[in-house]
């Protein structure tokens, strides 16, 4: 009698189907929204005209950003004065450069390139990302919002402008 | 009589055979895991155009679902993976590209009551700024001003 009370107990298996069901279901939906490069886009507006009412800033930055097959010019104010020529290859100092202009003009975020004619796109890819944010890391400037609080950041001239007279 | 045909041996009921899936669980894990890290939540689904190469960018913005146009290494230009003709630098702006996106704008505007102003640019590395302008400059003639650059993830 004790011996057949003590039929030994099967461990109880666990059923894995719905859970396999749910599983596949779920790789087929990661697999139909899977892309196998990362893709992101640089946002840049077309140059526009507009007349308006309100007065300008006395100095404006007006950065603008000559690319020619060599050198980068960096020119800013409204007369475009030369402040500084970059080696194309050197774009650490390019970036440097725009971080002590961005420390001057904490409000200022757009940049006017000028590629020449034959400057190739992934060189132009190149001079957006240094002109866009800070390479370095642990390097920041000092951002102004809206309500003219200060924070750290490291965006420097985010907004692009291709210049596209000739 | 009926003993001898059906012997109890082979009357004899086979138990629910086990298989195990310990290694297709494996196998399943992995593969979600891998899923799960190349998951992307943008709506912008790009099927690149043969001979095109992305330039490699630190941007880390995702893209938007919008019009696309690609432009190959022979200067090929393609909407929404339909080959449209060739980048012609004679005149004001590409005739063949100016007609195509117009056509998107009607159609986006008949179905939305508004106009789309982004447009997704993809662009071989190797083009020149002065095709990448013509391009740039026929999309604001057909109402496209705001341009999307698209790039490829560098780590």
């Amino acid at each position: 009698m004790a011996i057949a009370r003590r039929k030994l107990k099967k461990a109880p298996k666990l059923n894995l189907i719905p859970i396999l069901d749910a599983i596949f279901i779920f790789i087929f939906f990661l697999l139909m929204s899977a892309q196998f490069i990362d893709i992101y886009e640089i946002g840049s507006d077309a140059p526009i005209t507009t007349s308006s009412e309100n007065h300008p800033e006395k100095n404006p930055l007006n950065l603008t950003v000559v690319l020619s097959k060599n050198n980068i010019v960096i020119k800013t104010g409204i007369d475009g004065i030369i402040l500084k020529t970059v080696k194309l290859k050197n774009l650490k100092e390019y970036n440097k450069t725009l971080q002590e202009l961005k420390k001057q003009y904490p409000n200022e975020n757009s940049a006017i390139l000028k590629p020449a004619r034959n400057f190739k796109y992934e060189n132009i890819v190149k001079v957006i990302d240094q002109t866009r944010l800070i390479s370095e890391k642990n390097v920041f400037v000092t951002a102004v919002d809206d309500q003219n609080r200060k924070y750290p950041s490291k965006v420097l001239f985010d907004k692009i402008i291709f210049e596209t007279q000739d | 009589m009926k003993k001898m045909f059906f012997s109890d041996k082979g009357r004899r009921k086979s138990e629910p055979m086990d298989i195990d899936i310990t290694s297709l669980l494996d196998i399943l894990v992995i593969l979600l895991v891998f899923l799960l890290k190349s998951y992307n939540a943008s709506n912008l689904k790009l099927d690149l155009v043969k001979d095109l190469k992305v330039p490699n960018s630190e941007a880390r913005k995702l893209g938007a679902h919008s019009v696309i146009v690609q432009v190959d290494r022979q200067h090929n230009i393609w909407v929404k993976r339909k080959k449209i003709g060739s980048i012609d630098i004679s005149g004001q702006k590409i005739d063949s590209l100016y007609t195509c996106l117009e056509e998107e704008q009607k159609q986006y505007e008949l179905k939305n009551k508004k106009k789309n102003k982004a447009i997704n640019l993809v662009f071989d590395k190797e083009l020149s700024y002065k095709k990448m302008k013509k391009i740039m400059h026929t999309s604001a003639l057909a109402g496209y001003t705001e341009f999307k650059f698209i790039v490829k993830g560098n780590y």
